[in-house]
């Protein structure tokens, strides 16, 4: 594997979609390249931002008591 | 399709189709929240979402993704309803950012080293990240959501967006990039941040370069760099 090619897959690698043995072989290029070593752990924290620091909206307690009264199961129970 | 016409299981359906269901509310909220980008569109949103899949769930096949087939079905009231609608935030510096995310690519392209982003990440606060996000293309935006903060995976995404996955993995190379850049344009304080801070926008492009006429909501079709 070459630093271009690392480079290309990289999100595939943070997503959990590479085949074991591509894993293998991008780890194994990150042992002998710092640069490449550099720039993944780059955008591992660019996923820490993402992922961790975006805020998610909870569903409002209102939208929920709306959803399940309109079921129609509910209507006919009530 | 549920009707009142088969009486008791139906009944049992419906209560089945709650309790599977209704656990992905927060998910599919918050996903239809950041692509409406506001809480009454939002929860119009999830609620036809709720509407339809109970009405169809006779289609679902059981042992599949429910979670998936809630999003796909969400996928394609938003495209109905609200796409159209869709514009890019007044305020919005997609240009400025795309332009600049361009001339990134180019430079790796060229096998220069990008170095400064490195420790400009450091500065990136919450509202930097919310704000890149929203401001986001819907196509890239969509990508985004369903695979960084909901965790679905490239054959999902695919199956939710009905898209090939080489389609979804260039959405995503290309959403990611784009999303980066504008957190990093909005920590440099470009661009308007805190509420209660003077906007300091530079927009010395906008007015000469060809990115003026850009709209944030185009979209054009990732193409690897040469």
């Amino acid at each position: 594997m070459d630093c271009k090619h690392l480079s290309e897959i990289v999100f595939l690698f943070f997503d959990n979609e590479l085949e074991e043995e591509a894993r293998r072989s991008v780890l194994e290029h990150l042992d002998g390249c710092p640069g490449c070593a550099r720039e993944m752990d780059h955008t591992r924290r660019f996923f820490i931002l993402v992922r961790q620091r975006c805020v998610r909206q909870s569903a409002p307690d209102h939208l929920r008591l709306r959803i399940l009264t309109s079921f129609p199961h509910r209507q006919r129970t009530a | 399709m549920l009707s009142a016409s088969r009486g008791e299981g139906t009944q049992e359906i419906g209560w089945d189709f709650e309790a599977l269901a209704m656990p992905y509310v927060d998910a599919l909220y918050n996903t239809a929240y950041r692509m409406t980008r506001n809480a009454e569109d939002a929860e119009d949103l999830v609620q036809e979402t709720y509407l339809k899949a109970y009405r169809y769930y006779d289609k679902f096949e059981e042992g599949t993704n429910l979670k998936a087939w809630l999003f796909k079905i969400m996928k394609n009231t938003f495209i109905n309803n609200y796409r159209r609608q869709q514009q890019a935030p007044p305020q919005s510096d997609f240009a400025e950012i795309e332009e600049s995310f361009e001339t990134s690519v180019s430079k790796e392209a060229t096998g220069q080293i990008k170095s400064p982003e490195e420790e400009l990440l450091e500065t990136v606060l919450d509202e930097h990240v919310q704000r890149a996000l929203d401001e986001l293309p819907a196509d890239y935006r969509m990508v985004v959501l369903l695979a960084d903060l909901e965790g679905f995976s490239y054959k999902e995404i695919a199956e939710i967006l009905e898209v090939p996955v080489g389609t979804v993995m260039s959405r995503l190379y290309r959403g990611r990039r784009l999303l980066e850049a504008a957190m990093l344009h909005y920590a440099q304080g470009r661009g308007y941040l805190k509420s209660g801070d003077q906007p300091h926008k530079m927009r010395s492009r906008a007015s000469s370069g060809e990115a003026s006429g850009k709209q944030a909501s185009e979209v054009k079709e990732f193409s690897e760099p040469a």
